[in-house]
Formats: structure tokens, sequence, C-alpha cells
């Protein structure tokens, strides 16, 4: 295991292309971050326009909702998009460079190497989880009166859930990138789906008429970006009548943990029976 | 002798073209063995088999007497078509990613890059390498922690008449340190120069396999020639080996039936009272045997 990551990281770490995407990706991340509370009172100000009685400011970035409004911010599509494209970028890779090919005459075997690329999902899943906690932490700290631990980390199983929904969201790229094997290719399918296709596929279930129910829920993408779906805004629970989760929990988690095992699954088979 | 490489009548088709076709062979310990055949030939496509990149529908193969493994892979250095590394990484960060892969010490890196002469590069991005520079890192990579077997699927191919000749000198030099190497080449020549062994390919069907000795050796004609032509052509045919006459300008172009040797066949015509000014044997190259079998298999 050690070494099959060892492995990973020596293809990785003097890439360049992989640090330029981590640093947009960050970049997004924070902008999202600082950007998120403007927005939410801006969008607070609009509303107050037609409210009898005026709501006030929201501080999002107060222990403990903290959590659930960073993850959420986090988790915006347009965002998570960054570190799936890395690795597809690192996936097709292997194909184009054919570089697959001489690890597996190397002596490394098919299995060994989707290893190595799901350790890695494993552990940049890990680290942008750690990075986020910490941010989130900080953040939380300077904007809130914090009167007592179990303040703190009340919601904190939020991040945890956020750890499951990056890492299945990376496990669709995964996917993607050794499905279709070319950089372009995938990264546009992938684009096209998680952009475009399932987000326009959960409206049109959406419609009443349609009888599908809440299909959309169960949908790949939504099934994991769904597992910190509103940001705790006490409005859009009270006026909006939106099902405002509580808590994160693991329960939440199947789903999407149960996409990753089939994908995962359809991949192998696939790599086991095509010719490299 | 230790057979490092059985295969039993592997096949692999890509639609209905038999790319290998009911193949099997032998290499043992030591050899310089040449798959040998025309471009399409099945050459890569076996060479892909047998390293476990490709499924082969039927057949089967072992090495060093056991079920292909990545272990044995290990044992087993090879340099398939194009050289294939990480362009972003050196030559030294891509060699330490083979070595990890081979559980071989980093420390024998410094060695293969002095090998193949590109030591002073070591630090320069793979990308930045001339094609004969690839082609000697990947040699380089082969040859990491010393492997038993050395796969080469034409390693001269694309490079200068200098790199041939440096490539060539590496093999020889591999080869007697005692490696067995399977070399892959659409090159007679190189053939020739190289192994000990053949087995020539054609359309996925295996032709021919044996020694490259034996190929060279067969000869089947002679010049002759004299001042008396008449007499030496009805001589000939008193001759018990004689088959076939071809008159030629001053000469006659004659084979025989089986092994004959010159100074025999001076004795012979000395003996009868002629005395021969032209003796010249024509060696039936590979190059000649080559053609023949695919002509026949045509």
């Amino acid at each position: 295991m050690i070494k099959l990551l060892r492995l990973e990281l020596r293809k990785i770490l003097t890439y360049k292309t992989f640090w330029i995407i981590i640093g947009l990706y960050f970049l997004f991340l924070a902008s999202g971050i600082i950007l998120a509370e403007l927005i939410v009172n801006s969008w607070v100000t609009d509303m107050n326009k037609h409210l009898p009685i005026p709501l006030p400011h929201v501080n999002i970035y107060f222990f403990p909702n903290i959590w659930q409004n960073l993850t959420f911010f986090a988790s915006i599509r347009y965002i998570l998009i960054f570190p799936a494209i890395i690795i597809i970028i690192l996936i097709t890779n292997e194909f184009t460079y054919k570089t697959i090919r001489q690890n597996v005459i190397t002596g490394m075997s098919k299995k060994e190497f989707l290893l190595s690329k799901l350790l890695f999902i494993l552990l940049l899943s890990l680290c942008i989880t750690v990075i986020l906690k910490l941010g989130i932490f900080i953040l939380g700290i300077t904007h809130s009166e914090v009167t007592s631990f179990s303040q703190i980390v009340t919601k904190s199983s939020f991040i945890s859930v956020f750890f499951v929904l990056l890492f299945s969201f990376l496990i669709i790229a995964f996917f993607f990138g050794f499905i279709f094997r070319n950089t372009g290719l995938a990264i546009a399918l992938f684009t096209l789906y998680v952009l475009i296709i399932e987000p326009i596929f959960s409206m049109v279930s959406k419609i009443p008429s349609l009888h599908l129910g809440g299909i959309s829920h169960y949908l790949p993408v939504n099934a994991a970006l769904n597992l910190v779906e509103y940001p705790y805004i006490p409005i859009l629970k009270t006026i909006m009548g939106l099902h405002v989760q509580e808590t994160g929990s693991l329960m939440d988690c199947s789903i999407p943990m149960l996409y990753s095992v089939v994908l995962i699954g359809i991949v192998f088979v696939v790599m086991n029976r095509k010719d490299l | 002798m230790e057979t490092v490489l059985s295969i039993q009548e592997i096949s692999k088709r890509y639609g209905r073209i038999h790319a290998v076709n009911q193949l099997s062979t032998e290499v043992h310990k030591g050899q310089v063995f040449g798959l040998l055949g025309p471009n399409g030939s099945g050459k890569t496509t076996t060479l892909s088999i047998i390293l476990g990149l490709i499924r082969s529908e039927s057949g089967s193969f072992s090495w060093f007497g056991r079920n292909p493994s990545n272990e044995s892979r290990k044992r087993i250095g090879s340099v398939i078509e194009s050289p294939n590394f990480y362009p972003y990484l050196t030559a030294r960060q891509n060699l330490r990613i083979i070595a990890d892969i081979k559980d071989k010490s980093p420390s024998d890196l410094e060695r293969v890059l002095k090998l193949v002469d590109l030591f002073h590069r070591r630090n320069d991005k793979f990308r930045t390498f001339s094609f004969g520079m690839k082609q000697r890192l990947a040699i380089a990579a082969s040859l990491l922690g010393n492997p038993e077997v050395l796969i080469l699927d034409e390693p001269t191919n694309g490079l200068d008449p200098q790199g041939i000749a440096q490539i060539r000198e590496l093999i020889l030099m591999i080869a007697k340190e005692g490696v067995t190497i399977i070399l892959a080449s659409h090159l007679l020549d190189e053939v020739q120069k190289i192994c000990t062994h053949v087995a020539v390919l054609d359309k996925g069907n295996k032709l021919f396999d044996g020694n490259v000795g034996e190929v060279l050796s067969i000869s089947d004609s002679f010049e002759l020639g004299c001042a008396e032509m008449n007499k030496l052509g009805k001589l000939l045919k008193e001759h018990p080996q004689f088959l076939s006459l071809v008159a030629a300008p001053e000469k006659f172009i004659v084979t025989f039936n089986g092994k004959i040797d010159a100074s025999e066949l001076n004795g012979f015509f000395y003996q009868k009272g002629i005395v021969l000014n032209h003796l010249a044997e024509r060696k039936r190259t590979l190059e000649q045997h080559f053609l023949e079998l695919l002509h026949k298999n045509q």
C-alpha cells in the first residue's frame, strides 16, 4: 500500500499541471468561502424588500453552523470540478503517454495500478478535507463568540460528510478517466455530465406531471453533493420550507458510497478485460 | 538447457485478422533469440502477450517454468515499441519509478545511465530528449537491476547509423554476460548480426524456427568455370549429387543435393582431368531464405 502510494506521488509531486490546477482550486474555494457571506446577505437584502418584517443580517461564519455552511459552499459543482479534472488528467495521462503499459511490463499488475490511483484519490480527498477543516476552524474562531467547546464541535460531523462527498465525486472522475482513456474526451464528457446533463435531468424530473418523484436525489453526482444540501440559514427552512439538514449524518452517505463501490467495480472489470 | 520462455499455441485475432496464429516456440537460457518478420507479422502482438499487456484468445505461455505473474515480469527488462515515460519527469525520476516497481535499489540508476551514456543528462526532463536519447533511456530502464531476460522490440528503429551501432554493441555486450535476449526486428541484417536463434513470422504464422548458424550454412549452389565448358557440363551430370545447372556467361551455376564441400568438388573434377579456373560457393543467406519462406507462405 505504502509502496503504491509512494510510487503514485513520485509521478505527481513534480508535475506542474497538478500544482496549477490545485492552486486554482484553492483560489476558487477561498473566494467562494469569502464571497459566501456577501452573496447570502445581498440575497437577504433582496428578500427584505418583499417582507413585512425585515430579516436580520446573517453571519454564516458562526459556530456551529459554519461547518454546514462552508462545506456546502465547498461542494459547489463549479469548484469541485477542479480536483476532479486533476484526477482525470492523472489517469488519462497514463494512457496518452502509454506509461500504464510501461508500468505493467515492468512488473505492476493492473490491480495494483488501479489501487495506486484509488489510494491517491483517498489521500487527495483527505488533504483537501483537512485543509478545509483548518480553514473553517480559523474562520469560525475569528468570527464567533465561542462560549463552549460543544458549540465548536456540534456540527463538525459535516466535515466527515464532506470527505465522503469529495471522495465519491472524485470516484466519478476516476470512472470517466479509465473508461474514456482520452484526456480531452474524458474531461469534456465529465464536465458535460456534471454541469449540464445531470442538472437538466434533475430539473426535468421535478416536473410533477412526470411522476418521477425524488429520483434526482439518486443520480450519482446529486447523491454525493446533496450530502450537504443547503447551508444552515434559518430563512431557508422557515420561509422557503426547504428540508435543511440539522446534522451531518454518515447514514446519508450510503448511496454515494454504493455508487463508488459500483463504479470502482466496473473499472476493475473493464480494465481486466480490455487490452492495454 | 534451461527453458526461459515456453509458448504453446497462442493466438490473437483483431477482427478477421490473425495477428498471431497458434504460435509455439521456446527460448532457452543464454540465447539471443530473434523474432523476425515484416511489419504487421505479429511480433509486437506476441511480445505484448508474453508481457501481460494483451490477452491471448487461446494457448498458454510460461516464464522460467512457471505461470506468468508480476514477479516473473520483474525479472525481465523490456523495451516495447516507442519509449514510454513521463515527459515532465527527469530521466532519473523516470528510472526511479521503474526501480520502485521492480523492487530494485535506486543505487543501480547511476550504472545504467552511464551504460547508455545519459548520465550527464540525468536531471533533464524526458520531454527535452532526442529520439535516440529516449530510446537509450528505455534501454537503461530495461537494464535496471540486472534482469535475467531482456526483451527488445525493434530497438534500433528510428536511430541514426551511429545510434544503431551503439545499441547493437550494447546488446552484444549484454548477451556476453549470459543474459537471455529476445529481439524482435524486421531487419534481417540485425538478426543476422546479433542473434543465435531465430523464429520467422509472417501474418501471425511461424514459418521457421532454429539456429541462425544452421540457416546460414545451407549452401545450395556453386559457380563453376573452366576452359572447356562442354566437357565440364557432361562431367557434372556424372556427379552423384548433381541436381541442376544454369548456364551463365563463362560459368555454370550448379546446385547439388545435400551438403557438399568446395574442395571435394574441386578434387572430383581434377581427378577427371579438368582444371577449374573459377569455383565459388554461393551461400544462401538468411535474407534469401527469409524471402523464400515468405514467398511460400503466399
